[in-house]
């Protein structure tokens, strides 16, 4: 059985945004441009059931990014970028990654027992969830969840 | 014939994937096969029973099953790729044959019934099966209804794929 979360990794690796900065996984000692794997548990109650056997699961992460944060007021000038934009708009860059292969119907490997159906983050835009305020310098903590919709079909009678 | 005893252990629930209905049709000398209900999660087998009831003097109640119509609804029925099915009736519904509509053979079987190689099954010939719209929201779902003919064969199946062997009841 292939193991959902190596798949998943392996395929965001191919993502420029994960692959230029450094992924973790659950655990992680934040810096400056990294990024946090969270895996996220779906309740099987969330599960649909078909009548052949099969089932439709989700399984659900979380893509936390830390980026160090600049204390200068967002200013009408042009060509004087500000780095919080900035770091918004490089974490965009994973949503719209993910749509462009969902799009595209590139999908995670999840082996011949599993359907891939779709891969979407749950927002059009990351979540700011506030400033760690630990670190030095302090960072900027964005998240984006992502889901990916799979028919199970390991127990279809009939292939 | 012999009764054939459930084959699970005692009390224990039959899963709703061990009744199955195939859909069978032939593409020029082509037999083809496709299991029903991919994608749905609940279809029943409705007989709709002609049913009659008539009270005597003494108001004891008679009642006589007159006939049935049995039917079988899959809503969604999904477009999925591959489906050879849906492809079949796709041709049908854009050339507007709808008496090509009534050249299925269908088998209900019950694998919950039988012995592993030998699944109790009923084939049932020149049955129907209606598509009843097509569009829906994200995904195209042309919900179709199966009207079985009560033209039984009963008999076995020897596995669970699509290239089962039907051997009719001695």
């Amino acid at each position: 059985m292939v193991d959902k979360h190596q798949a998943v990794i392996d395929y965001l690796i191919n993502c420029p945004n994960i692959l230029n900065s450094p992924l973790y996984f659950n655990f992680i000692n934040a810096e400056d441009n990294t990024n946090q794997f969270l895996t996220v548990s779906n309740d099987r109650y969330t599960n649909t059931h078909y009548i052949d056997g099969s089932v439709g699961k989700i399984y659900t992460f979380t893509i936390t990014t830390f980026k160090s944060t600049a204390d200068i007021a967002v200013v009408k000038l042009p060509n004087y970028p500000n780095e919080n934009i900035s770091d918004m708009t490089d974490i965009q860059g994973l949503i719209e990654w993910i749509k462009e292969q969902n799009e595209l119907q590139n999908f995670p490997n999840f082996g011949e027992d599993c359907i891939v159906e779709s891969i979407l983050p749950t927002t059009d835009e990351p979540t700011f969830d506030g400033i760690d305020e630990q670190t030095e310098p302090n960072l900027a903590v964005y998240s984006t969840t992502i889901q990916i919709e799979y028919i199970d079909i390991s127990k279809r009678l009939w292939r | 014939m012999p009764v054939s005893p459930i084959n699970l252990p005692t009390h224990q629930r039959a899963p709703r994937k061990l009744l199955i209905t195939v859909a069978e049709w032939t593409e020029g000398s082509t037999e083809k096969r496709e299991v029903l209900g991919r994608r749905t999660e609940d279809s029943s087998i409705e007989y709709n029973a002609d049913i009659e009831t008539t009270t005597d003097i003494l108001g004891i109640n008679y009642t006589d099953v007159n006939r049935t119509q049995p039917q079988q609804d899959f809503d969604p029925y999904l477009i999925l790729g591959g489906s050879e099915l849906a492809a079949k009736l796709n041709d049908i519904r854009r050339r507007n044959a709808i008496e090509e509509l009534s050249q299925f053979t269908i088998y209900i079987i019950t694998a919950f019934a039988g012995a592993a190689g030998a699944y109790e099954a009923e084939k049932q010939v020149n049955c129907t099966i209606a598509y009843n719209s097509i569009g829906g929201d994200t995904n195209v779902n042309m919900p179709i209804s199966v009207y079985l003919s009560n033209d039984i064969t009963l008999g076995t199946v020897d596995k669970l794929s699509d290239d089962f062997t039907f051997t009719a009841a001695a």
